[in-house]
């Protein structure tokens, strides 16, 4: 690993200064200045919702930040497109793969800029040659005209960066690379990257693994709640400072009334339940090893894990949205049957989506019929009873609206949210069951919303909730268990948690079982 | 509250209502469009404003509209159906053969009462709508591919039954007891044409299974967010197949009402009608996306549309120009559509605004 450099030496070769973007009821940036060092690993880290992926993207020309300025080696420049970033030498790697799967690896590495033979044909022989050269820099040769749909998770990384590297970029942002890869994969990545570093390229990694983080960065920064709280070089960094900075605990601690001791009847009963991996192009799914769980009444119990923990994956299946492939699931000591969504809705097991503009809100329709919209049966809908409903639930859940009639568009993303939530509500679950609950809204509503769960709890509602961030699943969870890898990797109550613990038993490349899991937790180092 | 916040409020209220003033007027922009095509029509052309005319364009419109109505649903749900022309083509051959060919079993040909005949060819264009359903909610196939093989399965097999002949006479005869066809398109009720009563009771199922039922709430969601829809425990396919079926119900009657009308069943009928239909479903303010739109928008689309057309006949336009309008009229209807849809997106933050103001 190269030694550090002191601070003054270090040359800022991209800078963003005071960036703001906001999103409808988001400020997703709010004034932050950022640098990248020359020919470092420049390392930016923050929970879902920091604003890390918003900052990216504005770096790589995706979108335009609504204030601020970026400068180049000193010079301001405007990217209006990843185009522009590209001509600048900027490129980015997405933590969604966006390879053209039905495109060889060659096609890929020059999509979107084709060499061309007299100015009309694609000149095949060249392209392929280039590639061949990307890919053996980066020490992975590989057979250029092969389909990339075939090709695993950790390759078709592999072929991005070669993208990037035939375009000569100087700078290299990855955005959680290493999120879908196996250990092995994400080791080789490693050594890619310290060999670009090597031929003087800079470099900007994203990541929620500690232990890749402190192995790989020279300078740290990082990111909550849309600002930078922290920067700091690697000699000067520790597991705790990053944790710390992270998780901004001394804010919120204990703002939340503690939890109740789990000794209610037990509820929701989950036995041996496997779900086969699904490599889809569009949406890999994780497979499921055996997971056990159970939760009590009242009880709120915190699902943590890094992305592709398989997290989603466990509360899909239990929602009646996966089909598993062996297992059972209880409800009050019945079986669940598996006919879909409507199935576990009717049995009382009610799931509220982690993406809520892709899964869950008509964006045409007013707040009034987003909110019925599973109440709805029988042969006539009631405009008066579902008014009465409507402000009622809206009264409770402190939904701020001008009109119910409006479209539900028009509300922040913190309503939103508790729009969905009144949904689920009316079907009056059993149990519910939240994925990524406080995703992308502010966070005065995201306390509100850990108020609101809290008290409906406490009215002997049971609440499966997914989060990937320590602070939430603190504040929020009686009990956790730690997802890593498709399996349950750690349980801890409430007393027991730590946010050491937390990330050491959901890191992968570390867990082996749960014995050894405390040992991790009180602090062992990578 | 002190003055100053009220003034600002009232301010804001003021605003908000102009905001709605002016989506209301685009929204309505169909009816305005009707009303302008009847002022300029009367004008023009003296004997427009007639009742016996106003019978005629009645009858006219309500093809389209019955058409278009059922399209609505299959629209909203984000799909569309091409086979309703076909279908309607097939729905009168069916009936064309049972009259006039009856069925042959035991040796001897029977012929049906018209009753039968009519739920027969109703039953066997449903049949084709439920494929159409099939093929969208089960199969996977995209609605425009699902619908174009079934334009052609449909209007071949009405080609088949005749072997691309015109069934003449379906009168009936007194002796075979098969008479009565003719009063489905030819009778009149209060001095209004049958067929406009059906346009209008099938309207007024479709609008109060539109506005009023949960059937029509779930064909908006599945339309604008289908995951969504899923998530919230629709059943997606059960929606789009009841939209289909509804689609081939009312090209069903379509079929049967020009069969009466003509007093013949010719294997061609109904041929590019599936056009006349989304035009009439898109003017009245339906996104081809699916997810917005009304019944009664399509009804007073299918009006402009009629209107329109013998407007220009009785006016003494060229055939050929005729074409050219209607295609101009439809292309500015979603011009329009698209103007409307952005100029919302940039007042709808205005209308909530006290909304937002609310919560802070």
């Amino acid at each position: 690993m190269s030694q550090p450099h002191q601070l003054k030496e270090r040359e800022i070769v991209l800078e963003a200064r005071s960036v703001t973007k906001r999103y409808p009821g988001n400020v997703a940036l709010d004034r932050v200045t950022y640098r990248i060092y020359r020919n470092q690993v420049n390392v930016l880290i923050g929970e879902n919702g920091a604003g890390k992926s918003t900052l990216m993207r504005i770096l790589a020309g995706v979108e335009r930040a609504d204030e601020g300025e970026l400068f180049l080696d000193g010079q301001h420049i405007e990217l209006d497109s990843p185009r522009d970033a590209a001509a600048h030498g900027i490129a980015i790697v997405h933590q969604e793969l966006l390879a053209l799967t039905n495109l060889n690896v060659s096609e890929n590495i020059f999509a979107g800029r084709e060499l061309c033979r007299a100015a009309l044909l694609v000149n095949e022989r060249e392209q392929e040659g280039r590639s061949d050269a990307a890919l053996k820099r980066l020490r992975k040769p590989m057979d250029v005209k092969a389909e990339s749909g075939r090709l695993s998770l950790g390759y078709r990384q592999i072929v991005e960066i070669a993208r990037t590297l035939d375009q000569r970029s100087k700078i290299l942002i990855l955005d959680e690379p290493t999120s879908a890869l196996s250990t092995s994969e994400a080791e080789s990545l490693f050594d890619v990257i310290m060999d670009l570093k090597r031929a003087g390229v800079t470099i900007v990694y994203i990541s929620h693994r500690l232990h890749e983080l402190l192995h790989l960065g020279d300078h740290f920064t990082v990111l909550r709640s849309g600002r930078v709280v922290g920067e700091s070089l690697r000699a000067e960094v520790s597991r705790q400072w990053i944790v710390e900075c992270m998780s901004g605990r001394k804010e919120t601690d204990e703002a939340i009334a503690p939890g109740r001791a789990a000794t209610s009847a037990e509820v929701l009963a989950v036995r041996e339940l496997t779900l086969a991996s699904v490599a889809d192009d569009e949406a890999a799914q994780t497979a499921l090893h055996g997971v056990d769980l159970s939760l009590h009444a009242g009880e709120v119990l915190g699902l943590y894990g890094l992305l592709g923990a398989g997290r989603t994956e466990l509360v899909e299946a239990l929602a009646g949205l996966r089909s598993i492939e062996s297992g059972e699931i209880l409800l009050r000591g019945k079986r669940v049957q598996a006919d879909g969504v409507r199935g576990a809705m009717k049995a009382g097991i009610v799931l509220m989506p982690e993406e809520r503009q892709r899964d869950g809100l008509f964006p045409d329709l007013s707040i009034r019929e987003n909110m019925m919209m599973s109440a709805a049966d029988g042969l006539f809908l009631s405009r008066e009873a579902e008014i009465r409903r409507v402000n009622e639930l809206a009264a409770e859940l402190h939904i701020v609206a001008r009109d119910m009639e409006l479209p539900v568009t028009t509300l922040s993303g913190g309503n939103q949210q508790k729009v969905l939530l009144a949904r689920c509500l009316l079907c009056s679950p059993a149990v519910l069951l939240m994925d990524e609950p406080t995703r992308g809204v502010d966070v005065n509503a995201k306390v509100e919303i850990y108020a609101i769960l809290r008290r409906l709890a406490a009215k002997g509602l049971s609440i499966i909730f997914t989060s990937s961030e320590i602070e939430e699943t603190r504040a929020l969870a009686d009990r956790v268990l730690v997802l890593c890898q498709g399996r349950i990797a750690a349980e801890f109550t409430r007393d027991e948690l730590t946010d050491e613990g937390l990330f050491a038993a959901a890191s992968p490349s570390i867990v082996s079982s749960t014995s050894n899991l405390r040992d991790l937790a009180s602090g062992h180092t990578v | 509250m002190n003055s100053a916040a009220g003034a600002v409020s009232q301010a804001n209220r003021a605003a908000s209502a102009s905001a709605r003033l002016v989506l209301l007027l685009l929204r309505a922009r169909a009816v305005l469009v009707l009303f302008l095509l009847l002022v300029l029509f009367s004008a023009l052309a003296p004997e427009f404003l007639t009742a016996n005319n106003f019978s005629i364009l009645t009858k006219h419109v309500a093809i389209t509209a019955l058409l278009a109505v059922g399209m609505t649903f299959v629209v909203l749900t984000g799909g569309i159906d091409l086979s309703v022309g076909s279908i309607a083509g097939l729905s009168g051959m069916v009936a064309g053969y049972l009259i006039t060919q009856g069925i042959s079993f035991g040796g001897s040909i029977h012929y049906l009462p018209v009753a039968m005949v009519v739920l027969l060819a109703v039953v066997v264009c449903l049949v084709v709508g439920a494929l159409n359903g099939w093929l969208v909610a089960k199969a996977g196939v995209a609605p425009f591919i699902a619908t174009l093989g079934t334009l052609y399965i449909a209007r071949g097999a009405a080609l088949l039954i005749s072997n691309g002949k015109t069934f003449p006479g379906l009168g009936g005869s007194v002796t075979h007891g098969s008479t009565g066809f003719t009063a489905f398109g030819q009778s009149f009720l209060l001095h209004v044409p049958t067929p406009v009563w059906m346009m209008m009771a099938l309207f007024a199922v479709a609008w109060v299974a539109a506005a009023k039922t949960p059937f029509g709430r779930h064909v908006y969601a599945v339309g604008g967010n289908e995951r969504a829809a899923r998530l919230a425990g629709i059943r997606v396919p059960r929606v789009k197949m009841v939209s289909y079926l509804f689609s081939a119900l009312c090209a069903a009657l379509v079929g049967l009402i020009i069969a009466s009308q003509l007093e013949a069943a010719h294997p061609a009928t109904g041929e590019s009608f599936e056009l006349n239909a989304i035009a009439a479903v898109v003017l009245g303010g339906t996104s081809l996306m699916g997810g917005r739109g009304s019944v009664t928008g399509s009804l007073i689309g299918a009006f402009v549309i009629g209107v329109l057309a013998d407007g220009m006949v009785m006016l003494g336009i060229s055939e050929f120009w005729q074409i050219v309008i209607k295609g101009v009229v439809i292309v500015l209807a979603v011009a329009v559509d698209q103007l409307q849809a952005r100029l919302q997106a940039r007042l709808l933050p205005f209308l909530a605004q006290t909304g937002i103001e609310g919560e802070r």
